[in-house]
C-alpha cells in the first residue's frame, strides 16, 4: 500500500515530522509512506490560468497515485498553518488530487491538547465541494507534549500513544481497502472536478 | 476614529476588497478606515522570522496605532485564505498588535452562504491566546450572492443590506470605544517585600526568590547550583528579564524549555499572590517591549500638591516663598481646576475698607435679625463670638442711629454667619455645623490671604464691596480681570517663574505611605508614564467630587433623591480622587451627605449661564405639567428640592419684556438657542405649552393666576416676595432648567494646621489638605464667596505647617 504523508508546516524543527517519519520506520512492512514537505509551494494568489506551479503538480501527482494520505498538521492560532492551508488552495483550484482519496488526520503539539481544534478545521476543509476527500471518521489521533515524545532513534515514547497509534493506522488501512473497493469512477468524480462556486452562483446545473 | 481594513485575499479581483473600499467610502464621515492588502505578505514561517520586514511592520504599527481592525474574509475551502492566516499568525509570533484589539468580521462570497463558515473560523482563530483580539460578537455580517450585489460605481445596491451593513458599523464603534476602556492599563499594588518560592528546574525544584516594592518587580532570583547546565539556563536569565522589563507576566517561553519557563512564571505569580496582589492583571499586560526605562519618571521636592486648583497652587506659591521646593501635580491638561470657575469675589471682613461705604437698604435689617435670634438657638462654642458679637452691633446701631450708616463688618459677624448659614439638618435627623476652630482659623486670617494675593500679584477692584450670591453680606473682594482665572494667572505665573513645577495631565494614583509617614505619591500620566515624586510632605488640594455621581449617590443624606444623570457646574475633573487618596492613608471623613445645587442649571451642562437668566423678581418657575410649585425667592436648597418633588426639570417662564432684564445672553444666543432646541420660544402661550407638552389650559391658567398675583402685589399661592413684570407680550420662552450640583460639603477631616486626621483622631504624619477636598468648615451650607477664601486660607496653612514639620 502506497501512503502519502504530507508534513503540515514549513518550520525546520517539527514534531509532526518526526511523527510522520516514525509511522514511515514504525509501519514499513503495512504500508510504503513517502514524506512530502511544503515549503516550496508559492503563495496562493488566485491567479487566472489555473495552471498547477510545478512544486504543487509534484505533490499532486504523488498525491493522485497515493492509496491514502495522512496529514500531519501542528496548531497554529486554534487552525491549521496557513502553509498547509496554502498547500490546499493550490490542490483545489487547480488539479484536485483529493477527490475521493482516503484521508487520516494526525497532530502533535507542544501543549497537552495535540492540536484538537486544528484537527476539526482541517477535517472540514477536506470536505469543502472542492476538495471532497474521504476523511476517516470516529479516528483522530492527538499527540500532546510532543517535545518530549521521541527518542533519539524517533521511537514514540510515550506506550499508551504506540498503541493508540497502532489501533487508528490499522483502521486507516482498512479504511483505504474500503474506500478503494468503492467506485471510484462513480458519475460525481468528474463533476467533482468539475466544480466551481462561480457555477453554484449563476445557478448552473451541477 | 481610525479603523484598519484588511482584504482577506491577496487575488487581483476580489469582492472583499470592494466591500471594504465601499465600508470606507460610504462610512467616511463616521471614521477612516484605511485598507490594507495582503499581496506582499511572505508565508508565515517559524524558522524564517520576518516579524522585523517592512510589511509585516507596516501591519502591526497601523494596527497598534487604529482603534480596531475590519478583516474582509473570503471563504476558500469552508476556511478562511491562506494569505490571511498567514498574516494573522505573523502577528500572533513575536508581534502582537492585535491583542485586545476591536476585530469586526465582514465577508463576500459567490454563493449564498457569504463566508459563513470561513467567518467562523476566522472567529476560533481571533481568540487564539497568542492572538487575542476582541471580535464583537452577534452582528455577522455575511454579503451573499456578491457578484450582483454592487452597481457600476462600487455602490451596495440593496437598500436593507445597507442598512444592516450600517447598524454592524455603528455597533462596532461603541464595541471599539468599549474594548478601549476594557483595555486601559489596570494598576497593581504589592505589600513590598522578599517572597520565598519555588521554579521548576529539570533536576527538581530551585530556590526562587522575588523581590517586591510597592508597584514593581525589583528582582528575581533563581538559585541554578543543582541545574545542570544547558538549554534551560536561557530560561532562568531570559524569562525574569522580560518579566521586569515590561513589568509583565506575559512572557515568552523560551522554545524547548517550556516547563523551565513556566516554571519561573508560577513561580513570580505566587510571589505576587504572596504580596497580597493578582497575578492575574500582570498575566493580561502587554508583552515587554524590552527595557524602557523612560516608562517611569521620579522626581524629589520638599513638597508635593495634589491638584493646580487656587488651594494647590497656593499651597505650592507659599512653599516657595518661603524657600522650598514645590511640585504640583494636575490630571487635566491645564490648572485652574474649579477656581476658573468662580464668579470672583472672595469673602474676608476688612472693616477699615468696608466703613469707607455707605450701607444700603436692608442691611441694618439683617443686622437686627441677628440681634433678635434666640441665643438657646446657638451652639455652646459659638455664644461667647454671638454675645460678643451682638456687643459689637449695638454699638454699630447706637452710633448710626440718626445718620446715613456705614457698611458694618467684623471677624465675628463673618464667622456668626458663616456658622449659621453652614448648619443643616439631613433627612436622617443628622444636625451639622461648622467645626469651631476651624471657622475661627478661617475667618480670623482670611483678610491676610487677601494681602498675600496682592503679593502674589493679584490686583483688586477697591472701588466696591461686592456680594458674590448667597454670601449673606457685603464683604467681597473682587479681582480686576477674568473673575476666577485672575488668581489662577497670577498664581501659576509665581510658581513657574520660581521654579515650581506644575506637571499637568498626570493624575496621582497612590500615595507612597512609609512607616507611617506619607513620602510622596505615584502617578499615572495620560500618555501610561509613571510619574514618582518623592517628598517630605503631600497637600492634597483636589477639591470635592461634584464630578462623580456615584460617589453623591453613596454618600447623600441630605436629598431626598440625586439623579442619575445629575450635572455639574464644577470641572469634570473633580471626581473625589484626594478623598480616596485620604482614605487610603486612614484619613477620616466629615459632613459626606450633605452637598450643594444650583437649582437653576442647564439640564444638559450644568452650566448657570444658557437660557435667560433674569431677576428673581421675575422668575417664573413652572412645573413640566405647567403649574407653579415655589416661591421663586426661596433659598436655593428649597428651590433645589422643590425642583426634585417635581421630578428635577422644570422651566423659567419669560415674556418679551421679562427677556429684556436677563442679564447673560445676547438676540444672538437666544436665537441660536431656539434653534438648537435648548430654549423654547412661541408667540403664544398655547403653542408653548404644546412644545413643552403641557395640557395649554393649565399653563394658561397658571400665567393668568400669576399676571394677577403681579397686579395685586400679592401671592396666596406661594407667597413670593416682590414682583416686577407680568408674563404678557408675545414672543414667550421657556428656559429649562434642572438642579445641579455646585459643591459637595464633605470631605477629609483636618485639623487648624491643615493635618489631615484619621479615624483614631491622631494626624496623619505628611499628610495636609486644603479646600473642597477638606470638610467640616462649611458644614451643610458654604456662603457664595466662602470658598475662595477656603483655599486662600488653608492653602498657605497647609504649606507652613508641611514645611515647620519637615
Amino acid at each position: 500500500m502506497k501512503i502519502v504523508g504530507i508534513v503540515g508546516t514549513n518550520s525546520v524543527e517539527s514534531t509532526n515530522r518526526e511523527l510522520l517519519k516514525y509511522m514511515k520506520q514504525y509501519y514499513a512492512d503495512t504500508a510504503e509512506i513517502e514524506i512530502c514537505e511544503i515549503e516550496d509551494i508559492p503563495v496562493f494568489n488566485e491567479p487566472e490560468d489555473k495552471t498547477a506551479p510545478s512544486a504543487v503538480q509534484t505533490l499532486s501527482d504523488k498525491i493522485l497515485q497515493a492509496d491514502g494520505i495522512i496529514f500531519a498538521t501542528p496548531e497554529y492560532d486554534h487552525s491549521i498553518p496557513a502553509v498547509l492551508k496554502n498547500a490546499i488552495e493550490w490542490l483545489s483550484y487547480t488539479t484536485r488530487p483529493l477527490i475521493n482519496k482516503p484521508v487520516m488526520i494526525v497532530g502533535a503539539s507542544h501543549g497537552s491538547l495535540g492540536t484538537s481544534r486544528a484537527q476539526s478545521h482541517l477535517r472540514q476543509i477536506l470536505e469543502a465541494p472542492e476538495l471532497k476527500a474521504l476523511v476517516m471518521p470516529n479516528a483522530e489521533f492527538l499527540l500532546g507534549r510532543s517535545l518530549e515524545a521521541f527518542d533519539d532513534d524517533g521511537m514514540l515514547v510515550y506506550p499508551n500513544k504506540v498503541k493508540e497509534l497502532d489501533h487508528e493506522f490499522n483502521e486507516f488501512v482498512s479504511f483505504v481497502k474500503l474506500t478503494n473497493k468503492l467506485t471510484v469512477n462513480n458519475e460525481f468524480f468528474d463533476a467533482s472536478k468539475q466544480f466551481s462556486w462561480k457555477q453554484v452562483a449563476n445557478g448552473e446545473d451541477i | 476614529m481610525k479603523f484598519i481594513g484588511i482584504v482577506g485575499t491577496n487575488a487581483k479581483k476580489s469582492y472583499n476588497r470592494m466591500l471594504l473600499q465601499y465600508m470606507q467610502k460610504h462610512f467616511e464621515s463616521k471614521a477612516e478606515i484605511e485598507i490594507l492588502e495582503l499581496t506582499d505578505v511572505p508565508m508565515f514561517n517559524e524558522s524564517k522570522d520576518q516579524s522585523n520586514s517592512d510589511i509585516i511592520q507596516e501591519f502591526n504599527t497601523k494596527i497598534e496605532a487604529a482603534d480596531g481592525v475590519i478583516i474582509a474574509t473570503p471563504e476558500h475551502n469552508h476556511s478562511i485564505p491562506a494569505a490571511l492566516k498567514s498574516i494573522i499568525e505573523w502577528l500572533s509570533f513575536n508581534l502582537h498588535p492585535l491583542d485586545g484589539k476591536p476585530v469586526m468580521i465582514v465577508g463576500a462570497s459567490y454563493n449564498v452562504q457569504g463566508s459563513s463558515r470561513a467567518q467562523l473560523h476566522l472567529r476560533q482563530i481571533l481568540d487564539a491566546p497568542g492572538v487575542n483580539a476582541n471580535v464583537m460578537p452577534g452582528y455577522e455580517f455575511l454579503l451573499g450572492k456578491v457578484q450582483e450585489a454592487f452597481d457600476e460605481d462600487g455602490n451596495i445596491k440593496s437598500a436593507r443590506t445597507v442598512d444592516f451593513l450600517e447598524t454592524c458599523f455603528n455597533r462596532f464603534m461603541k464595541f471599539s470605544d468599549i474594548i478601549a476602556q476594557l483595555n486601559l492599563p489596570e494598576d497593581i499594588t504589592y505589600q513590598p517585600g522578599t517572597f520565598k518560592v519555588t521554579a521548576v528546574g529539570h533536576n527538581g525544584d530551585l530556590p526562587m526568590s522575588v523581590t517586591l516594592s510597592d508597584d514593581r518587580i525589583e528582582s528575581i532570583d533563581i538559585d541554578t547550583s543543582s541545574e545542570t547546565k544547558g538549554i534551560a539556563d536561557v530560561a532562568f536569565k531570559r524569562v525574569p528579564q522580560q518579566i521586569i522589563d515590561g513589568q509583565t507576566l506575559n512572557v515568552d517561553v523560551v522554545s524547548g524549555a517550556s516547563i523551565t519557563s513556566n516554571g519561573v512564571i508560577d513561580g513570580v505569580a505566587q510571589a505576587v499572590k504572596m504580596a497580597g496582589a493578582d497575578p492575574e492583571i500582570l498575566k493580561k499586560r502587554k508583552k515587554s517591549a524590552g527595557p524602557n526605562k523612560q516608562n517611569v519618571i521620579e522626581y524629589q521636592t520638599d513638597v508635593v500638591v495634589v491638584g493646580a486648583g487656587g488651594a494647590g497652587l497656593t499651597a505650592a506659591a507659599k512653599t516657595i516663598q518661603d524657600g522650598k521646593k514645590a511640585i504640583v501635580v494636575e490630571k487635566f491638561p491645564s490648572p485652574g481646576g474649579n477656581t476658573v470657575r468662580a464668579g470672583g469675589p472672595m469673602n474676608a471682613a476688612d472693616p477699615a475698607w468696608q466703613n469707607e461705604f455707605p450701607a444700603i437698604s436692608g442691611e441694618k435689617h439683617t443686622l437686627k435679625e441677628i440681634m433678635d435670634t434666640d441665643e438657646s438657638t446657638i451652639d455652646s462654642e459659638y455664644l461667647e463670638d454671638f454675645r460678643a458679637l451682638k456687643g459689637q452691633i449695638a454699638e454699630y446701631l447706637k452710633e448710626n442711629d440718626d445718620k446715613k450708616a456705614y457698611l458694618f463688618d467684623s471677624k465675628l459677624l463673618h464667622r456668626i454667619q458663616t456658622y449659621l448659614g453652614g448648619k443643616r439638618t439631613d433627612l436622617k435627623g443628622n444636625t451639622i455645623y461648622g467645626q469651631y476652630d476651624l471657622v475661627k482659623e478661617l475667618t480670623d486670617h482670611a483678610l491676610e490671604s487677601v494681602n498675600w494675593l496682592k503679593d502674589i500679584g493679584v490686583k483688586f477692584d477697591e472701588t466696591q464691596v461686592t456680594m458674590p450670591v448667597g454670601a449673606l453680606w457685603r464683604r467681597g473682594h473682587k479681582p480686576l480681570g477674568n473673575q476666577g482665572f485672575a488668581y489662577i494667572e497670577n498664581l501659576t505665573k509665581y510658581v513657574k517663574e520660581h521654579d515650581g513645577k506644575i506637571i499637568t495631565d498626570t493624575a496621582v494614583k497612590q500615595l507612597i505611605i512609609e512607616d507611617g509617614n506619607v513620602k510622596g505619591v505615584i502617578a499615572r500620566s495620560s500618555d501610561g508614564k509613571k510619574v514618582i515624586v518623592h517628598a517630605g510632605a503631600v497637600v492634597l488640594a483636589s477639591g470635592g467630587f461634584g464630578a462623580n455621581t456615584k460617589m453623591l449617590k453613596q454618600y447623600n443624606t441630605y436629598w431626598s433623591d440625586i439623579d442619575d444623570n445629575i450635572k455639574t457646574t464644577n470641572s469634570p475633573a473633580i471626581t473625589g480622587d484626594g478623598i480616596r487618596l485620604g482614605q487610603s492613608a486612614g484619613a477620616d471623613l466629615v459632613g459626606m451627605g450633605f452637598s450643594q445645587m444650583m437649582p437653576v442649571s442647564d439640564p444638559n451642562t450644568g452650566e448657570i449661564f444658557t437660557g435667560l437668566q433674569v431677576p428673581p423678581q421675575n422668575f417664573v418657575i413652572i412645573n413640566q405639567q405647567g403649574k407653579r410649585f415655589v416661591n421663586e425667592y426661596a433659598s436655593r436648597d428649597a428651590l433645589t428640592q422643590a425642583a426634585i418633588d417635581n421630578g428635577n426639570l422644570f422651566y423659567l417662564l419669560a415674556d418679551d419684556e421679562i427677556k429684556k432684564t436677563a442679564y447673560n445672553t445676547s438676540q444672538a444666543q437666544i436665537d441660536k438657542q431656539v434653534e438648537n432646541g435648548t430654549l423654547y420660544r412661541a408667540d403664544t402661550i398655547e403653542d408653548l405649552a404644546k412644545q413643552l407638552k403641557m395640557d395649554p389650559a393649565v399653563l394658561e391658567d397658571t400665567v393668568k393666576k400669576y399676571n394677577s398675583y403681579v397686579d395685586n402685589g400679592d401671592d396666596p399661592e406661594f407667597h413670593k416676595n416682590a414682583f416686577d413684570l407680568k408674563v404678557k407680550v408675545a414672543p414667550f420662552y421657556a428656559t429649562p432648567r434642572k438642579p445641579a450640583i455646585h459643591h459637595t460639603m464633605g470631605g477629609l477631616k483636618i485639623d487648624t494646621d491643615a493635618h489631615v486626621i484619621n479615624k483614631d483622631g491622631q494626624i496623619i504624619h505628611g499628610l495636609y489638605a486644603a479646600g473642597e477636598v477638606a470638610g467640616g468648615i462649611h458644614a451643610g451650607n458654604r456662603l457664595g464667596g466662602n470658598s475662595l477664601s477656603d483655599i486662600f486660607t488653608f492653602g498657605r496653612i497647609a504649606a507652613d505647617s508641611a514645611l515647620k514639620e519637615m
